[in-house]
């Protein structure tokens, strides 16, 4: 099935001159990027290994500061993380004392929503990321995959303007992975949240994303930054779809031609 | 002859070229790694651990001369002294008084070492202050501290629970300052993002999240603080366990004094199933997941 996307002209990110030098200047890991993403864009962020991507976010995120250069997020300045910029880790974070409900309800509680609207808000994420039957479960009791939506609940339920997801599938397994991949699709069709997603999967970029930075190896520079054109605005709900389309495999054999490129200059 | 000695080789060469089989098949199954035992079994074991134990220490006590009999006494004479003791010599006061010096004790080390250690393993600034005088604490045996405590308190109630807050507060804090940087970065970070405060993320994430930890170190450190006990109620004490022990030594009541040491111990393995069965209900979310 196709869903059209919905972005908006108006710029939700600015990322600007941006640069971070770790260990007093001498090593750089972001070398001067920027860059603007529209209101309703995923974008992903793929590039080598240690390429600076997940700084860039992690910034954008307010979890790191930029050494020089200024990020705006709807109009304001990043000083540190907060709840319009939700993020989802690699690592699972659901709190493994609180059952699935509980932790999606945890961000809510934080915000200070109503217990009856934590309830409620909750229960129709937690049908959305298909977590009903394991509600009340702990996350020890839950399989990777299932911990993984339970972080996507929990960070949907605070209603973020941003969503920011760091590798967010790369512990799972291939086929958790792809039907993770396809249920995020669905529920961006319903939530309809602008993303930045890093990725080392090429293809998990070009089937979720409407945009791909790519950067180069250390210090990261965007490389190159290219939109789906191919999908012509639409956003596919399985992944048999997305191969089919015309223009799929130039696109992906660009990246890897890309990542080549990058990863023989590393080794040189 | 031959046809046997053909057999034999035979037998051999198959074992020879089946390693593997011949080797779970002959070995006991239970001492094969990662097999798990049933409650009932651990219990069985336990018990025969036990038995083996006294067993062993009867077969001594027969054993010595008849003239030193005495200075081993028989495991059942140990619990008749102990029945004495109970029912004449009004010894449940001292145990009871040992026991409030434990507990009272280790309670106050716990108030101290939670909040900090908790503190300095959030916080870095907070830990490089405090950790160098710490860790150099931890090198002092508390027994050292006795005649200053007893010129500060004098030889009263409080100068045995200081010297047992001295003898596990140090490594209390150590090990909750570890419990506590064990706790993934990841999840300091989610809540962060979330929007919590401060205060919110130490208390309800961190606290939260290190808890099981801290309850083992807990249960650890309070083994450590029985130890310092018998310590405590040797110099300058009129009452306690360590008290009766040391009363009985000199007039040579070796049966009076094992009694204490197997008072203490009873009392350490009933303080380790309280610690336990509370983990398993405060942190039903942190159970062992059976195989």
């Amino acid at each position: 099935m196709k869903l059209k996307r919905d972005i908006s002209e108006h710029n939700i990110i600015s990322v600007n001159d941006v640069t971070k030098t770790y260990l007093g200047g001498t090593f750089t890991a972001v070398d001067n990027v920027s860059l603007n993403i529209k209101e309703g864009e995923i974008v992903a962020f793929v590039g080598p290994s240690g390429c600076g991507k997940t700084t860039v976010m992690r910034m954008v995120a307010g979890l790191e500061t930029p050494t020089t250069g200024g990020i705006q997020v709807s109009g304001h300045d990043v000083q540190g993380p907060g709840p319009d910029r939700g993020m989802i880790f690699q690592a699972y974070t659901s709190f493994p004392w609180l059952t699935a409900r509980q932790n999606v309800e945890y961000g809510m509680k934080i915000l200070g929503v109503p217990a009856a609207e934590r309830r409620e808000r909750a229960q129709i994420l937690l049908e959305e990321v298909h977590l009903i039957a394991a509600a009340d479960k702990y996350p020890a009791e839950l399989s990777g995959g299932m911990k993984q939506r339970v972080a996507i609940a929990r960070t949907l339920a605070q209603k973020p303007e941003v969503l920011l997801m760091d590798e967010p599938f790369g512990a799972l397994d291939a086929q958790v992975r792809w039907e993770m991949q396809e249920m995020m699709v669905e529920i961006m069709d319903v939530e309809k949240k602008t993303v930045i997603m890093v990725t080392h999967d090429i293809q998990e970029a070009i089937y979720m994303a409407d945009r791909i930075v790519f950067y180069t190896r250390t210090p990261g520079r965007i490389k190159e930054d290219v939109y789906m054109d191919f999908k012509k605005g639409y956003r596919f709900t399985s992944k048999e779809d997305l191969l089919s389309q015309p223009g799929y495999l130039e696109i992906e054999k660009q990246m890897f031609a890309w990542m080549r490129e990058e990863i023989q200059l590393q080794a040189a | 002859m031959s046809s046997v000695q053909g057999k034999e080789m035979s037998d051999t060469s198959i074992k020879a070229g089946n390693p593997e089989l011949t080797k779970t098949r002959d070995k006991p199954k239970k001492l094969q790694l990662l097999v798990t035992l049933s409650g009932k079994q651990t219990m069985t074991y336990g018990l025969i651990g036990a038995l083996v134990f006294f067993g062993l220490w009867e077969v001594a006590h027969l054993l010595t001369a008849e003239e030193a009999k005495r200075f081993l006494p028989s495991p059942l004479s140990v619990v008749q002294a102990l029945i004495t003791l109970i029912q004449e010599k009004d010894y449940m006061a001292d145990v009871g008084i040992s026991a409030y010096r434990i507990f009272g004790s280790f309670f106050i080390a716990c108030a101290i070492a939670v909040p900090l250690g908790i503190l300095m393993g959030c916080f870095a600034p907070i830990r490089a202050l405090i950790n160098p005088v710490i860790s150099g604490a931890r090198y002092l045996p508390a027994a050292s501290f006795i005649p200053l405590l007893l010129v500060w308190f004098g030889p009263t109630d409080s100068q045995k629970m200081a010297l047992l807050v001295l003898g596990v507060v140090f490594f209390l804090i150590a090990l909750i300052l570890d419990n506590t940087e064990a706790v993934a970065k990841e999840l300091i970070e989610a809540a962060q993002t979330m929007g919590a405060s401060r205060r919110e993320i130490v208390i309800n994430v961190v606290g939260r999240a290190a808890s099981p930890a801290i309850m083992d170190s807990m249960r650890n450190m309070i083994a450590v603080a029985y130890t310092y006990l018998v310590i405590a109620e040797i110099v300058a004490a009129q009452d306690g366990i360590g008290a009766v022990m040391m009363r009985a030594g000199r007039f040579l009541k070796v049966d009076v004094i094992m009694a204490g040491i197997l008072t203490i111990g009873i009392m350490g393995v009933l303080t380790d199933i309280v610690f336990r069965v509370t983990a398993h209900y405060a942190f039903p979310w942190n159970r062992k997941r059976k195989g």
